[in-house]
């Protein structure tokens, strides 16, 4: 029976459209896996020694242990966002005769193949490698690597139930804030107890027996959880949301891009992939923190400042912009026969994107903490943003015809959705135009110099705004047949 | 109003609809009829500019329909599913395409309350997303949502499909109505052969994107169809 699914699956993976598009994005996605898995292990393999130079007092597995519960929380917080629940076509199997608990079990099985869990093993493995090597006790060792991945998978069984039910949600989501608030205000550090469970994991090797019970334990809630819900109106079909009605009257202002602008945040905030984009580009907050912290690049490459800035108050317009027409694409037709002129609909996505970026910018605030010149290239960042970088983000989109599902999660690694060498190229320039308009005035005259130009440029492109709409409506009234049949094209 | 004048469309080198000359007046209310694959809703997507003709051209109230974007006001249309917005509520959706339509929230109101049997306490105030109701109410607010800012040509493509016969009987009612009292070319298309006849002022058949029967509804339409489908027509 197992055998028969297997098949199956096989042949919806080679049989998705996303398997069959060109070689080159197999290639690179390829690459992208080796590149990450890769770097898992090179941390895992140099961890020891960095941490014995760091802290030549503490023991490696010890500090390790120390700090593992941060690495699981981390874990847990980017599976939810990010790991795809394992579903199976499952409505075509329920009527022939298959016991359901094979089918059940294939599905949770499935998941253990999750890439997401490969992580900690490709992090750990060689970790663990390197402590055989260094002497220490065997058994200890082993039982431990053992021990944390039985929690790795308690992790991907939890995901799902967390994914499943509310309940379990909310009462996770407040255990995290709790610990964190704990954490924050000094009141009591939970570091320090969990730190003692995992070294008592590694000195008491036996006791890899309870994170194994706690898998199981978890498999089989999952089960009973599954089977409960294993008919047509229960887990298998999709969660019916009571819609929220949301006021968003006040944004009749914007005259005639209101109705967009409305069913943008409307877009936004009910469908889980715009909202997992979204998430997305307020990390891209942080992205500052890489660089502004070594002086090397205060000092030696400012131009490279240019470049974080971008990130920092670009995230929505990155990560949003560029799937700007697929994020219409489930009634893409409609809107194309109805009383829209295009430019209008172009428009409001312009604006959408003017509005993440003064947000972003307005949430930057706290960078002042490392200077007011830092400030500067962020708000210098943030004005060639809105004055080229939307455009540029536009123009893309005129290019690319990926339909998107707007109501389930990205996968990682297998979703190529709006992943395509077009876009690649297309966003080259967004990253590389900035560091070139400053780095040119500021190596011939000064800092200032450069801050002016990147400002003065991103002023420019506003100036300029109806000529660019124009050319880039232009294009996609050109491209509208193109994409309207590959937006009708199912998955 | 409609004239269609040596429109075809070729995909590869498969035709899949080629008609010479096509007249539809204004206020009429027009069915075509035509097995799976005849063309039907490859006319209606040419009619709304979603696909390009391979020759010739559509002038819907003599604008080019391939060249200008100015038939979109007076025009309106509910072809499947990917003409709503999954993520809205049908109220929603209704003041969206109002607003687009240039109709005040109260203007919406007023036509979707003519609706409310129609819609059987199923589609309005009920908080549920167009994506989560049933693909037949879904058709009902696609076809209501048509009706919004008095468009003076509406195009609705097997608009009883997956409708129950309350609701059959009663589009039908309201599609006749449009056509002799509003004055609203209505164009639509269905497998149903009875409905067509009753609903529509002339009938015309396509075959393999061909049109081989161009007729004005009488008593004996629905036999003369009946035939034709059945291929015994050389009896």
């Amino acid at each position: 029976m197992i055998r028969r699914f297997l098949s199956l699956e096989w042949k919806q993976f080679t049989r998705a459209s996303y398997f069959q598009k060109g070689l080159a994005i197999k290639i690179l996605l390829f690459l992208a896996v080796l590149y990450f898995g890769g770097i898992a292990i090179f941390i895992g393999g140099v961890m020891f020694f960095g941490l014995k130079k760091i802290f030549p007092d503490i023991d490696p597995i010890v500090m390790v242990n120390n700090y593992l519960i941060y690495w699981i929380l981390f874990e847990l917080m980017i599976r939810y966002f990010m790991q795809q629940l394992p579903v199976m076509n499952i409505k075509p199997l329920m009527i022939i005769p298959i016991k359901r608990n094979s089918i059940i079990h294939y599905l949770l099985g499935k998941t253990i193949l999750s890439f997401f869990n490969f992580i900690s093993l490709f992090l750990l493995l060689p970790f663990t490698i390197v402590l055989l090597f260094q002497g220490y006790p065997a058994i200890n060792v082993i039982l431990w690597f053992f021990a944390i991945m039985c929690i790795n998978m308690s992790i991907n069984f939890l995901n799902f139930l967390i994914n499943k039910s509310n309940t379990v949600f909310y009462g996770i989501a407040s255990v995290v804030t709790v610990i964190v608030a704990l954490r924050y205000f000094n009141i009591f550090d939970v570091t320090e107890p969990f730190g003692i469970l995992f070294n008592g994991l590694y000195n008491q090797p036996y006791l890899a027996l309870i994170p194994l019970l706690l898998m199981i334990g978890l498999y089989k809630v999952n089960f009973d959880f599954i089977r409960k819900g294993f008919y047509l109106d229960g887990t298998i079909s999709k969660k019916i949301k009571e819609a929220r009605a949301t006021d968003l009257s006040w944004m009749d202002r914007f005259g005639s891009v209101a109705p967009f602008l409305k069913n943008d945040i409307k877009m936004i905030t009910r469908n889980a992939r715009p909202k997992q984009v979204v998430m997305m580009s307020f990390f891209f907050l942080f992205y500052g923190l890489f660089f502004f912290t070594q002086s090397m690049y205060i000092e030696r490459m400012p131009y490279l400042l240019a470049f974080a800035a971008i990130f920092i108050t670009g995230g929505f317009l990155l990560s949003f912009g560029q799937l700007v027409p697929s994020w219409d694409s489930e009634y893409y037709k409609m809107l194309m026969s109805q009383n829209i002129p295009y430019r209008q609909y172009l428009e409001s996505k312009w604006y959408l994107m003017v509005f993440a970026v003064i947000i972003a910018f307005i949430l930057s605030t706290p960078y002042i903490y490392f200077g007011w010149d830092i400030y500067l290239i962020i708000a210098a960042g943030a004005m060639f943003n809105i004055g080229l970088n939307t455009f540029i983000t536009l123009f893309g989109g005129a290019l690319n015809r990926v339909p998107i599902e707007l109501n389930s999660k990205a996968k990682a690694f297998s979703n190529t959705n709006g992943f395509n060498p077009t876009q690649l190229l297309i966003a080259l320039p967004k990253m590389v135009l900035p560091i070139i308009i400053f780095f040119i005035p500021y190596q011939f005259i000064s800092f200032n110099a450069g801050l002016i130009a990147l400002a003065l440029s991103g002023a420019l492109g506003i100036v300029f705004k109806n000529f660019f709409l124009n050319k880039i409506e232009h294009i996609y009234q050109k491209g509208k047949y193109k994409t309207i049949a590959a937006f009708a094209e199912k998955k | 109003m409609i004239i269609t004048s040596n429109l075809s469309k070729k995909y590869n080198d498969d035709i899949v609809l080629n008609i010479e000359h096509l007249d539809i007046p204004k206020g009429q209310s027009f069915g075509l009829v035509g097995n799976n694959g005849a063309g039907k809703t490859t006319y209606f997507s040419l009619l709304l500019d979603l696909i390009q003709p391979t020759t010739g051209h559509i002038k819907n109230n003599n604008i080019l329909v391939h060249e200008s974007e100015d038939w979109k006001p007076f025009t309106s249309s509910f072809i499947d599913e990917s003409f709503l917005i999954g993520y809205l509520t049908a109220e929603e959706y209704f003041y969206f395409i109002g607003e687009l339509r240039g109709q005040s929230k109260s203007d919406v109101d007023a036509l979707v309350a003519q609706f409310e049997d129609f819609f059987h306490d199923e589609i309005l105030g009920k908080k549920k997303y167009l994506r989560d109701l049933s693909k037949g109410n879904q058709k009902k607010a696609g076809i209501v949502a048509a009706l919004i800012g008095n468009p003076e040509v509406i195009i609705l493509d097997e608009p009883f499909a997956n409708l129950d016969p309350t609701t059959q009987i009663r589009l039908k009612q309201i599609i006749k109505d449009l056509a002799e009292k509003h004055g609203v070319t209505v164009l639509i298309s269905s497998h149903d052969l009875s409905h067509v006849t009753d609903v529509c002022e002339r009938i015309v058949v396509l075959e393999k994107g061909e049109v081989v029967k161009d007729l004005a509804t009488s008593t004996a339409t629905l036999k003369e169809l009946e035939v034709h489908f059945a291929g015994t027509e050389a009896v």
